[in-house]
Order: C-alpha cells, then sequence, then structure tokens
C-alpha cells in the first residue's frame, strides 16, 4: 500500500476562477499537389518552428530493410542538386536555423525551426531537401559507419534493451516489432535503396506541412504555394500491417547483461490508436496508475519504498496500433518487490473504482497540463501535429479538456480492464541473471536473450 | 536587434527576498520559480552530492503540507512542477493553470519557512537518488562523462572538483541534522529569488509575494566560501574506464574567463564557432571531414550548463567520441590542428557574423523554450533568476545580447590564443574496457 497523504491544511489557498484557454486559429490549405498545410501564429519570439511530416516510416520497410528510413533521413541533408553538405549547414547557421531530419515508426519527418526574417529561404531549403536530395556516395557511407557504431552502443543501454524486447515480443511479426536494424542489415544497405525509398515516399500528397511561429498567416500560405507548388505529385502505397500475434498468459523476457548493478523493468500490453473511442479513457486511467509524479505507482514505489527514481506508465499510440507499458529501474534485490507492487495497483485500477476526489484531481491534471502545450511553438506544433498526423476531428484541441472533465469512475475502470491487462503482462528485465533471474521466475515462464538478441539457454 | 523587450518589473522584500515578474497575458498559464543561490559546489565537505540529495527533501514535507501533499496539490491544480541542483543555483519550479498561481505561492513560502522532514523521509530519498545515480552513471554507458569525470582532473580546490553526485558513502553518511543546518544556512529568503513569469500582473505578483512570503524570517547572510583556482599549470590528464560502451571517447576543458567580461562574450562566439553543430569547426573538421570522431559536441559548462548560469570557475569543454581505428594521440592531435587554425588565423569575418546570426537565435530559443515543452519560459525564468543572484540585475536579460554582437574578429582570435592553450587544458579519456561486440 501507498502511505497515506497527510490532511490537506485548511490553508491551502483555493483555485481562483480560471482564465478562459483559447486554441489560436489555424490557417489550412491543401495545395494544387495534395500537401496539407497547417499554419499557427504564435509570436512569443522572432521565430518559427516547423515539421514536414511524410506518412511513411521505419515500418515501410521493416519486413525487408529495417532501419532504411531512418538512414534515407540521415543522408537526405547531405547534399541536394545544388548545394554540398558544408555549403546546407553554413546556410543554416547563417540564418539562425536548425534542422533535424529523423524516421519513426510511421513517419520521417524534416524539422526546422529559425529567425522569421529568413523565412523564405528556411522554407526554400526544406523543399529542396524534400525534392531534389542529391545522396552522396561518400555521405552515405560515412551516415551508414555513425550509424553501426550508434547501434553498438545503442546495444549497452538498458532502456534500449527493454523496449526493444517488448517490441518484438507483443508485435511478432508485424513492423512495429522492429525498433532498430541489426548491424548486418545495415552493412547490406545500397545507395539505391535509398534513393528509390525517397522517390516513392517523400511526395507531397504523402505529406504534412506544420509551422507555427511569428508570421502571417495569409502572407506565409502565398508563400509556401510559391515554394512548394511546383512539387510534382504521386501515389504512395500504405505500409504493410500483417497479423499480431496471439499473447497469452504473463511470461517473463530476461535480456542478461553481466554485472549490472541495477534492473530495468519494463512490462505493457498491446493497446491502442489514438483515434480509437477508448483513448481519452485510457490516458485518464493511465495517469491514475503511473502517468503523473501524483500517481497511484509512483508514490507506491518511489515515495513509499524507494525503490526507483523514475517510475512511469505511459500509454503510446502508433497510427496502426498500441501498447500500454510500465518502466521502472531498480536496485537489484527489489525486482520481485517491484514487480509484486506494480501488478497490485494495475490490479487495484482494474478491480476498485476510483474515489470521487482522486478521479477528480487527475481530471484537473490532464486538462490542464494540455493548456501547458499553448505556451511555446513547440509546444503547440506538437499539439498540431498530433491532430492532424493521425486525422483527428478539427475540434480535437479546443474540446480536449471538455472531454477530460466528462470522464467518470466507471470510464477509469473499463479502461484498466480492457488495457491494463495484469494476466497476460509481458515483463521484460534487463540485469544480471545471477542476481536477479529467480527474482524474475516468480512471474513467469522466463525466456533468456543476450544483449545481441539471442536466446540463451 | 540587440536589445529586447521583455517586460521585467523587480523588488525585494524586507527579508531579503528578491522578486522579479514578467507578465504576458497571451495564454493562462503562469510558470513560477523559487531560485535559491546554492548548488553542488559548496555543498558540505564529507557530504558530497549533498545539496542534490538536499533537493529532494525539498519535496518531502513542510509544515503545512507534508508528505505528497505539495505534489498533489499541484498535479491536480493542473500543474507540473520539479527541482534541479546546479553549480551555484538549486531550482524549484512549477507551470500551472494560472488561477493556481497563488496555491503554489504558498506552497513554496511553507517549504521556504518550514520544512518538515523526518528520518524515514531522509532514508526513502537516499534510495531514490542511488537508483538515479545508477541509472544515470553507473548502469549507462558513458554514464557522467564528462560532467562527473572532467572537474578533480580540471581543478584542485574541493569546492569545484569534487564528485557532485556523491560518493555513496556520503550520502550514508548524511543525517536529518545535516538536513537542518544545510535549510539554515541556505535557504533563507536573502538567499533566494522568487520569479512569477505569464498570466499576472507586477502588482498581483509583488502582493501575493508579500502576503506568502513577508513574514519568513530574514536568516543570516550566506557564509562566504573560497572556491577560486589557481591557473593550470600545465596540461592534467586523467583517465575512466568505459565498462559498457564500444567508442573510446574523450573531454577537453578550458578555463574560461570570468562571466561579464569582453573576453567572455569573445569566447562564446569562439565557441559558437567551434561547437555550433554540424557547421562547428570541431564537427566539420573531426566527424564530416576526417571521419576520425562518430559524434562531438561541446561548450562552456557543457554538458550541465550554458554560458550564463555558473558563479565560480568552469570550463569550455570539447566531448569527443571516436572510431576505435584511432589511438587517442591521433585524435588529439587533429582536434588540436582544429584549435591551432583559430589561434593563429582566428575566424573569418564572414564566419563570425554567421555566428551570431546564430547565436541570438539560440538565445531566444533558450528564453522561450519550454525545458522538453512542459515548463513554458523556462529559459527565461532560468536566466532571470541567475542574472539576480550572480548580477544583481534581472534586466541583463533584455541587454545581454549586444556584448556579443560586438564582438570582432581581432578579439576572437585573441581570445583563442589566450584561452585555448594547450599547455594549459585538462584532458579526460574515456576507454572502453573491452573490445567492441562484433
Amino acid at each position: 500500500m501507498a502511505a497515506p497523504a497527510a490532511p490537506v491544511s485548511a490553508a491551502v489557498p483555493s483555485l481562483a476562477p480560471e482564465h478562459a484557454v483559447v486554441w489560436p486559429p489555424r490557417a489550412r490549405q491543401t495545395l494544387a499537389n495534395g500537401l496539407e498545410v497547417v499554419l499557427v501564429e504564435s509570436h512569443t519570439i522572432p521565430k518559427l518552428t516547423g515539421e514536414l511530416y511524410f506518412r511513411s516510416g521505419n515500418s515501410s520497410t521493416a519486413l525487408y530493410a529495417p532501419g532504411l528510413p531512418e538512414i534515407t533521413s540521415a543522408v537526405l541533408r547531405t547534399g541536394t542538386a545544388r548545394q554540398t553538405s558544408r555549403q546546407i549547414e553554413e546556410d543554416l547557421r547563417r540564418m539562425g536555423a536548425d534542422l533535424g531530419a529523423h524516421a519513426g515508426a510511421d513517419t520521417s519527418t524534416i524539422s526546422f525551426s529559425g529567425l522569421t526574417e529568413f523565412t523564405a529561404e528556411l522554407l526554400s531549403l526544406v523543399a529542396e531537401l524534400a525534392q531534389s536530395a542529391s545522396f552522396p556516395q561518400d555521405e552515405f557511407e560515412r551516415e551508414r559507419r555513425q550509424m553501426l557504431e550508434g547501434l553498438r552502443i545503442e546495444r549497452t543501454t538498458p532502456s534500449f534493451l527493454a523496449g526493444e524486447r517488448l517490441r518484438k515480443v507483443l508485435f511478432g511479426a508485424h513492423p512495429y516489432a522492429v525498433v532498430s536494424p541489426t548491424e548486418e542489415q545495415v552493412e547490406a544497405y545500397r545507395l539505391p535503396q535509398l534513393v528509390e525509398f525517397y522517390r516513392a515516399h517523400y511526395l507531397p500528397a504523402n505529406a504534412l506541412l506544420v509551422i507555427v511561429g511569428d508570421f502571417k498567416s495569409p502572407a506565409l500560405l502565398r508563400e509556401i504555394d510559391r515554394i512548394f507548388g511546383g512539387w510534382i505529385a504521386g501515389e504512395v502505397a500504405p505500409p504493410p500491417n500483417p497479423a499480431l500475434p496471439a499473447v497469452h498468459g504473463r511470461r517473463v523476457h530476461l535480456v542478461h547483461r553481466p554485472e549490472a548493478v541495477q534492473s530495468q523493468i519494463l512490462l505493457g500490453n498491446r493497446a491502442i490508436t489514438r483515434k480509437h473511442p477508448d483513448w481519452m479513457r485510457l490516458s485518464l486511467a493511465n495517469s491514475i496508475y503511473g502517468g503523473a509524479f501524483n500517481s497511484r505507482l509512483v508514490m507506491n514505489i518511489r515515495e513509499d519504498k524507494g525503490y526507483t527514481y523514475s517510475p512511469r506508465s505511459g500509454v503510446h499510440a502508433l497510427r496502426q496500433h498500441g501498447f500500454f507499458s510500465v518502466s521502472a529501474a531498480v536496485r537489484n534485490d527489489v525486482v520481485a518487490a517491484t514487480l509484486t507492487e506494480t501488478f497490485y495497483e494495475m490490479d487495484r485500477i482494474r478491480s476498485l473504482p476510483v474515489a470521487e476526489n482522486e478521479l477528480a484531481d487527475a481530471r484537473n491534471y490532464m486538462s490542464g497540463v494540455f493548456s501547458l502545450g499553448l505556451g511555446t511553438q513547440d509546444g503547440l506544433a506538437g499539439q498540431l501535429s498530433s491532430v492532424y498526423l493521425e486525422r483527428l476531428p478539427e475540434d480535437y484541441l479546443e474540446t480536449y479538456r471538455e472531454r477530460i472533465r466528462s470522464l467518470t469512475a466507471d470510464d477509469v475502470l473499463s479502461a484498466a480492464r480492457a488495457y491494463f491487462d495484469s494476466a497476460n503482462a509481458q515483463i521484460v528485465v534487463v540485469g544480471d541473471r545471477e542476481q536477479i533471474g529467480a527474482q524474475a521466475a516468480l512471474f513467469g515462464d522466463v525466456d533468456t536473450y543476450d544483449a545481441q538478441g539471442a536466446r540463451i539457454p | 536587434m540587440s536589445q529586447l523587450h521583455i517586460p521585467i518589473e523587480s523588488t525585494t522584500l524586507e527579508n531579503g527576498l528578491r522578486v522579479v515578474v514578467s507578465p504576458d497575458r497571451a495564454v493562462p498559464v503562469a510558470t513560477v520559480g523559487v531560485y535559491y543561490n546554492i548548488g553542488f559546489r559548496l555543498e558540505p565537505r564529507g557530504r558530497s552530492g549533498f545539496a542534490h540529495l538536499f533537493e529532494h527533501m525539498m519535496f518531502q514535507g513542510s509544515e503545512n503540507a507534508g508528505k505528497m501533499m505539495h505534489i498533489k496539490l499541484i498535479n491536480s491544480s493542473g500543474g507540473v512542477l520539479n527541482g534541479s541542483t546546479h553549480y551555484d543555483v538549486t531550482n524549484y519550479y512549477e507551470s500551472v493553470p494560472s488561477n493556481a498561481l497563488e496555491r503554489i505561492l504558498w506552497l513554496e513560502a511553507d517549504r521556504m519557512r518550514a520544512l518538515k522532514v523526518d528520518d524515514e523521509n531522509l532514508r526513502n530519498q537516499r534510495d531514490v537518488v542511488k537508483e538515479e545515480v545508477r541509472v544515470n552513471v553507473f548502469n549507462q554507458p558513458y554514464g557522467g562523462f564528462p560532467w562527473l569525470d572532467m572537474p578533480p582532473v580540471a581543478f584542485r580546490n574541493w569546492p569545484n572538483a569534487h564528485n557532485f553526485y556523491g560518493d555513496f558513502a556520503d550520502l550514508d553518511a548524511a543525517t536529518l541534522e545535516d538536513v537542518r543546518q544545510f535549510f539554515h544556512t541556505y535557504y533563507a529568503p536573502s538567499n533566494a529569488v522568487l520569479l512569477m513569469i505569464g498570466d499576472l500582473t507586477p502588482e498581483e505578483g509583488f502582493s501575493l509575494a508579500r502576503r506568502h512570503f513577508a513574514a519568513i524570517p530574514a536568516g543570516a547572510p550566506r557564509p562566504s566560501a573560497d572556491v577560486s583556482e589557481a591557473p593550470f599549470d600545465g596540461e592534467r590528464r586523467g583517465e575512466v574506464e568505459e565498462k559498457f560502451g564500444t567508442l573510446p571517447a574523450m573531454a577537453i576543458g578550458y578555463r574560461a574567463p570570468e562571466r561579464r567580461t569582453a573576453d567572455w562574450c569573445a569566447l562564446a562566439m569562439l565557441d559558437q564557432a567551434l561547437h555550433g553543430g554540424r557547421a562547428g569547426r570541431v564537427h566539420r573538421e573531426l566527424v564530416l571531414e576526417q571521419q576520425i570522431a562518430v559524434d562531438t559536441g561541446g561548450g562552456i559548462q557543457y554538458p550541465v550548463g550554458d554560458l550564463f548560469d555558473y558563479d565560480g570557475p568552469t570550463l569550455m569543454v570539447s566531448r569527443l567520441f571516436y572510431k576505435p581505428e584511432y589511438s587517442s594521440d591521433q585524435t588529439l592531435a587533429a582536434y588540436d590542428a582544429v584549435l591551432d587554425a583559430v589561434r593563429q588565423h582566428g575566424i573569418q569575418p564572414g564566419e563570425l557574423e554567421e555566428v551570431k546570426v546564430k547565436f541570438r537565435s539560440d538565445y531566444f530559443a533558450s528564453l522561450e523554450g519550454g525545458h522538453g515543452g512542459y515548463i513554458p519560459r523556462y529559459g527565461l525564468m532560468h536566466y532571470l533568476a541567475c542574472f539576480t543572484l550572480f548580477d544583481g540585475d534581472p534586466t541583463l536579460v533584455n541587454s545581454i545580447l549586444g556584448g556579443f554582437l560586438d564582438v570582432t574578429p581581432e578579439q576572437v582570435r585573441a581570445a583563442a590564443q589566450k584561452y585555448l592553450d594547450p599547455a594549459r587544458r585538462a584532458v579526460v579519456l574515456r576507454q572502453p574496457s573491452k573490445k567492441a561486440v562484433a
């Protein structure tokens, strides 16, 4: 049991009346070539921040060349028909700009920010990278080597090893099972594969451009039409979506890391996408269970028992599926105790309706924190991106707080019962099996792996 | 473009608490911070890691808000909170819908006036901190590199040179009496600044500050301490075993000049020319051109602080992760060639202009930046606090850019010659203890 909270002093000032939360208007336009554009003015600083998303990420090639979209995005910025890598980087500095290119599971993204005095030039560079990247062979080889070295270091990182194993267990033969390529797969990349992925997926009808910043939207829309309007349209094949594995019964997946002085626990179940009708309920249930500092799990295993520094639960939405997970890095002698408390709290929220005051606190937390996103250009860009990338209802931001506040104890109970599936939870523990193997085995049959991902006896 | 116009109002209460308000009514959100002018540099000898452990204790209960109530009251108001320990300050901060402003001030005042913790709280947080150190240092590749590895090599005076996260034996030795003593010595209102940013007026902020903080006794002035360091008398070297990571790494540190001097401004421009992203000379030469290194980074107080948030001896640090087929000597020689070039020739006038634009752009982003998106104006709060506590003038936030934008190419070259002296630096090698896994 978590320690009981002390009573609230009568002296605590009550909350003043709320000031209205007003979401800024969006300027939206779809260009003739299919590029979808969303602009929001935010005049906090004389800068803008933007994301050019392509709805094709690592899942698009996971079944034949894992990580190909990631290296494509890395090489993308190293040359265009007009400029060398060095010219591009010095140009960005001259404009006071930052640029990044990355691939996630479902998207490839060119992120950028810079001073508004250079807006047209910065957008022109982004358009150039999206349309006429030249993929120099020597830059590709350099990025490949860097990617290989990065993979080797990832395999020494407990949180990476835990996340990789959980995704494999939950998603089996589905592309979402693969979070990183192997070294052999990286060695096998050939430059024409990158160019082919780029030509097939970096297309305006597959793209979403979100920009937040210190500009006037009508003028910027005209500028964007001028800069991106000549981009040639094209069709994109959807990523594969094979069947998911059946996951029955608790099972332990131990990744052996000899002499580790701490054990990384990560457990979870498959869950839902952001478009699913249960998404809000599940988010609220997660916030009460382990998603906030003030949540039951944090109060129990950190503030009461001192097992861990940063325990958290989270609901993770991918485009086709989603998952729920609980993570905690704990000292080696309390692996079993941590799992016991984690399942105790999971079973408690699945069994007993949450009390009205705890429910009200959690609803306030979620609606308040949501409005903090208004305060920065980055925060706004993040919230807008999830709405338009996932094609959520146009009034999603405006109605979010209302919808959170209408949720009931029954909503929390039903979401917890459906998705905090403790009887079938998959438990990953990364640590030294000599020290934690017996504790882990108390929670299910144990499969053991080494850090390279190979089964070991 | 060098003079900003962020509204800033400040006052000092009779007990010495400084109060700074920066109103911005555009969105109904307020960020509140309390900064104490004490960091890990001045924690007691024999108590390494104590300033950070103490930061944890500030969330463990005060007279009118017992354990867990502080966190619960902020989260249930729709807000988020945290704290962090730096070299010379420790901060506690919250972002909330602005209707919770008074509640936050009441909570901050309660713990400034009467922290109330017991042995069980101390045991609990000692355990939590040990797991924090394990997750960030002992169980991670390159944990603590170079922010924990560099000070004992570069410095000789204990305040600058010790283990800031703490030896476990020192953490175990900490007592409740240490907690009381530290609180009494450093957490007085006269050693702190309260910041309120966002959806409020200055009058409202000052009035709330007086209502909740004015009755807290002033406390004794902070004791003075000698944090001085003699200049480097030669290159200093250290080596640390890397237990997990597969790449060798090194960090090179040069003593930085005193804050708010012309040399400091020049070194900041030089730092941007060397370490400013992929266009920076160190990354460009070692990663992109010669391909000896795989990744580089660097900066003043890198990677745990910046140009503005320190008040004592500090370093400009470069960090290199390099390919195992190169020796440390080869790598350092290639790095030295990059620095030799700026010592001999300075940087091009056009390069300096680019660097200034990027510096200005980064500064704006820092002010607005939400510390990972969840604390709007964290950067503005942080710089207002540092300029108040270290310089006595929060409005430096608006005027500080000018000094950097005035730097000339000659000043950059002079600063390179004066500060980037290979005979006066610290080098830490972080060598993998096993071969890279094939």
